[in-house]
């Protein structure tokens, strides 16, 4: 281990039995364990990445997805880089609660209202044969969330799992870039893009 | 595919111990082989299950499980029980390696568990041949390995140096068969601060017995020093809770004079002999002519002394968790039970005949049937009860939860609930029992699964108080390392220990703990009992929140049951012999009497104790908790064994089937909803019966054994 990589803190949200869990231990260990618990409490593993030649050190926070326990979720979203929203695409609703907790989450992790944040999107168990949510849906709502890149991943197939994770540090990294280069630039297109949807409501 | 990994160690007959229903289960241990391996990326510990290993022979792969691209590690196909061992594997960079614990070999095999910088703790591995010894010293030549001053077990690894390596390693000979003996490291480490001087310096290597005290100063003066490898500052991660949590802020200056807390000094703690479980002649002993309880006191104090044998576990845990009155006889608990299966029926009824067009406009239960739905799927899906696709058992877990929410719909259903049922279920093999027990055993926990969390703060910052007292230098490491809240025992409070502890165990640990002995909320006693085992672990990796949280969560199945009981009880008598106990601990642990307790204080107090507890409560035991010596009855009295037989039979199976239902709705109604199986009694109860019901929809016993067979 270098011991010279940059701590990145990323915060998995989404619904109950989308497949939080199931997505950090595939991306992390490799393994899928169709028998896991469901998660109490919060849990966190660490994985080391090589994005773009540059070292970090991924902690991905896991938390448990009920409302009930909301107040003992939140604290643990300060401080995060990346957000992943994640729901199944075999459950409606948890695709339509994505705008509630990308809500939650900006408000609990104190982003400055309008910056621009790194929400990676991700609908799992694209396995799963009765899907109700198609990938034009989600891409559509990610369009009109500040173009968000979409994954459709499987934890039980390894489909895309680690392709979302890396992305999630490339989507990061691009952020930061454009922040430092301050929107005075041909890109500041894409960040008026960013700052105006954040409020923007659900998909119908 | 080039490198060809080389093999430094090897041996099998390691193994890992699963969470299943008893130890002498086969499935119980998986066996496995455990490496040394110098790969490409540097030298690797690697323990694989023995199935896996056959079939991956082929390959000359050895990284499979971690390094494999996404398609390639697909394990979909494989088959599932080797899945299910495989997930078990364990591989990590020795230079990750932070410190391991190794348990003394003359308690039957040795064991060891790797514990990681990140706080990663593996579990234990099995030496059931031998060889820990072999694989340690061999891991000597490449790490730089001390043991701990205060707790033998635990072995400390030091940063890798190659300098401190060429030092001779041999010398120190840790694991040679002199291995009792301290081995004390005296190098000064030049990086390093004047603090860190300090602290090398002779106190914390020579002088043992002061630990307590340099080990607090060492406290004060590291506490920035955790993390060696992240680069990013704690404090980012370290803000939390303290002020974010309404509710959870704690003081550290709570108690008046933090110094002198930090001076407590606790009565000598007396040694804590635990006892034989309950057994059927002991038990039969206890029912009078009327199959009345006659000394429900003697009997609990039995109970928690050395819990139940597993074979009595379905009759005494109706009376731990309120199925039955403790002074009931025979004949009105026949009554009690008519009436609860009734009761149970009724409620089951209630959502059994919503449709599906009425559940359109009837969110909030649609919602809860999804979340039952989700999490019965995900609950203890190891243990044989409720291993498999389809298997029947996960309907009745089902059913059982969603009857809850009709028994207390203000509640509803709240993660964690299937985890307190599960065991219940496993125990009662019954649904209507196990629905009566479970929401006993929810009146007990309830408030842990409110909408404003209250409860769960209350009881973790309780803990903080109690820890003040009790170890106020591993209290104050915790404060220093922003973990003051206790946020890391969420898991153990909520579900009651549920995942920390074998399933067999869990089934232990609660019955003891309904016993409402030795005082109020023993479970944040047996908290404090489980932290001080840790301790050392916690304290001499320099774990700051994030190790904490991690390591806590990652000792989950390898806590020693009854030494945890031993030491919690031990801790208990020390608080109750303190002469200076703040009103505020006596309170919390029920030792105040009735009359002293603030009307608004005992309330709080006594949402924790159970509302299935004894009429005589806890609080009243103020005067005379005995539980210095086990009252462990002599032979068990054998007077009146005979009259209570049958006494938990009576009144059971397919009797109680018939005329529940028909109370409740017509036969047909009955059959059209599914309610011919699995309802009143299970397999076991099935030579009861005789005053048969007198209405409708009977259900056929043969449903009821296929449930339970």
């Amino acid at each position: 281990m270098s011991g010279r990589s940059k701590l990145l803190k990323v915060v998995l949200l989404g619904d109950g039995g989308v497949g939080k869990s199931s997505l950090m231990n595939r991306f992390v260990s490799n393994k899928f364990d169709a028998q896991s618990y469901h998660t109490i409490g919060v849990e966190f593993l660490n994985k080391e990445v090589t994005v773009n030649g540059e070292n970090f050190t991924m902690q991905i926070w896991d938390t448990a997805g009920q409302e009930r326990f909301k107040s003992l979720r939140t604290p643990f979203y300060r401080g995060a880089d990346i957000c992943m929203l994640t729901f199944a695409v075999n459950d409606r609703k948890s695709f339509e609660n994505l705008p509630m907790w990308k809500r939650e989450f900006l408000y609990y992790a104190d982003i400055q209202d309008g910056a621009p944040f790194p929400f990676i999107i991700v609908g799992n168990k694209c396995d799963m044969p009765n899907r109700e949510i198609s990938e034009e849906m989600a891409q559509s709502w990610c369009s009109r969330n500040a173009n968000a890149p979409y994954f459709e991943t499987s934890a039980k197939d390894a489909t895309n799992v680690q392709l979302a994770f890396i992305s999630a540090v490339s989507r990061m990294r691009e952020m930061e870039d454009q922040l430092e280069v301050k929107p005075v630039q041909t890109n500041s297109v894409d960040l008026s893009k960013k700052q105006k949807p954040l409020n923007s409501g659900c998909c119908s | 595919m080039a490198f060809q990994n080389q093999v430094l160690f090897a041996k099998d007959s390691v193994y890992v111990h699963i969470n299943v229903q008893d130890t002498k289960d086969k499935d119980a241990h998986i066996a496995g082989r455990v490496f040394l391996l110098n790969k490409p990326e540097g030298y690797f510990i690697e323990w694989k299950a023995e199935d896996v290993l056959n079939l991956e022979t082929t390959s000359e792969e050895w990284d499979v499980i971690n390094y494999k691209n996404d398609r390639e590690g697909d394990s979909v196909s494989m088959n599932a029980k080797m899945d299910a061992r495989r997930k078990y594997n364990i591989s990590f960079d020795i230079l990750d390696l932070k410190s391991f614990k190794r348990s003394a070999p003359n308690h039957g095999w040795a064991y060891i568990i790797f514990i990681l910088k990140d706080g990663t703790t593996f579990p234990a591995l099995h030496f059931h041949n031998g060889g820990s010894k072999a694989l340690l010293k061999e891991l000597e030549n490449f790490i730089y390995i001390r043991r701990s001053p205060n707790d033998p077990r635990l072995f400390l690894v030091k940063d890798h140096d190659p300098e401190q390596l060429s030092q001779s390693i041999n010398e120190l000979s840790l694991f040679t068969d002199s291995s009792g003996a301290y081995v004390q490291n005296f190098v000064n480490d030049s990086k390093h601060g004047l603090s860190k001087k300090f602290i090398k310096s002779p106190y914390t290597t020579t002088l043992g017995g002061f630990s307590k005290v340099t080990n607090f100063l060492r406290d004060v003066l590291m506490t920035p020093e955790n993390s060696q490898n992240l680069v990013r500052p704690q404090s980012e991660v370290a803000e939390l809770l303290q002020d974010d949590i309404p509710g959870m802020e704690i003081s550290q200056l709570d108690e008046p004079g933090f110094e002198m807390i930090t001076k407590t000094k606790l009565p000598p703690r007396p040694t804590v002999k635990r006892g034989d479980p309950l057994a059927s002649p002991q038990w039969n002993s206890f029912f009078d002519a009327e199959g009345r309880i006659s000394k429900v006191d003697e009997l609990k104090d039995i109970i928690f002394r050395g819990g139940v044998d597993p074979a009595l576990r379905s009759e005494v845990w109706k009376f731990l968790l309120g199925f039955y009155d403790w002074d009931s006889c025979s004949k009105k608990r026949t009554d009690q039970r008519k009436r609860k299966v009734d009761e149970y029926f009724r409620m089951k009824l209630q959502w059994k005949t919503i449709s599906a067009e009425q559940e359109k406009r009837f969110t909030l239960l649609k919602e809860r049937r999804g979340l039952i739905d989700k999490d019965v799927m995900r609950t203890d899906r190891t243990h044989k009860f409720f291993a498999g696709d389809k298997n029947p058992n996960l309907q009745v877990l089902y059913d059982i939860l969603m009857t809850y929410c009709m028994y207390n719909f203000d509640l509803g259903y709240v993660q964690g609930m299937s985890d307190i049922l599960s065991p219940i279920l496993v125990v009662m093999e019954n649904e209507v029992d196990a629905f009566w027990c479970f929401a006993g055993a929810m009146e007990r926990v309830c408030h842990n699964f409110e909408m404003d969390q209250n409860g769960m703060k209350v009881q973790l910052s309780q803990i903080h108080k109690l820890m003040q007292i009790q170890d106020p230098e591993l209290c104050a490491y915790l404060e220093a390392h922003d973990s003051g809240n206790f946020y890391f025992c969420f898991r153990w409070i909520l579900i009651v220990f549920k995942r920390e502890f074998h399933f067999h165990e869990i089934q232990r640990l609660w019955e003891v703990i309904w016993t409402d002995r030795p005082c109020s909320n023993f479970h944040l006693i047996i908290s404090l009992a489980i932290l001080e085992s840790e301790k050392s672990t916690l304290l001499e990796n320099k774990f700051g929140f994030t190790e904490i949280l991690k390591h806590i969560n990652d000792i989950s199945l390898s806590i020693p049951l009854e030494e945890t009981l031993r030491k919690a009880e031990g801790i208990f008598l020390q608080l109750r012999d303190y002469k200076k106990l703040p009103i505020s601990l006596k309170e919390i642990l029920g030792l105040l009497p009735p009359a002293h307790v603030p009307a608004s204080q005992s309330m709080e107090n006594s949402m924790f104790m159970g509302s299935t507890s004894n009429s005589s409560s806890s609080l009243q035991q103020e005067a005379g908790v005995k539980v210095d010596t086990p009252t462990l009855m002599a032979g068990g009295a054998g007077s009146g064994a005979s009259s209570v037989k049958g006494v938990t039979r009576s009144g059971s199976g397919s009797d109680l089937t018939k005329g529940t239902v028909g109370a409740a709705c017509s036969a047909n109604v009955a059959r059209s909803i599914g309610m011919s199986a699995r309802y009143g009694g299970g397999a076991r109860q099935s030579n009861g019966g005789g005053a048969g019901g007198n209405a409708g929809a009977t259900c056929g016993m043969d449903d009821v054994h296929k449930v339970f067979t």
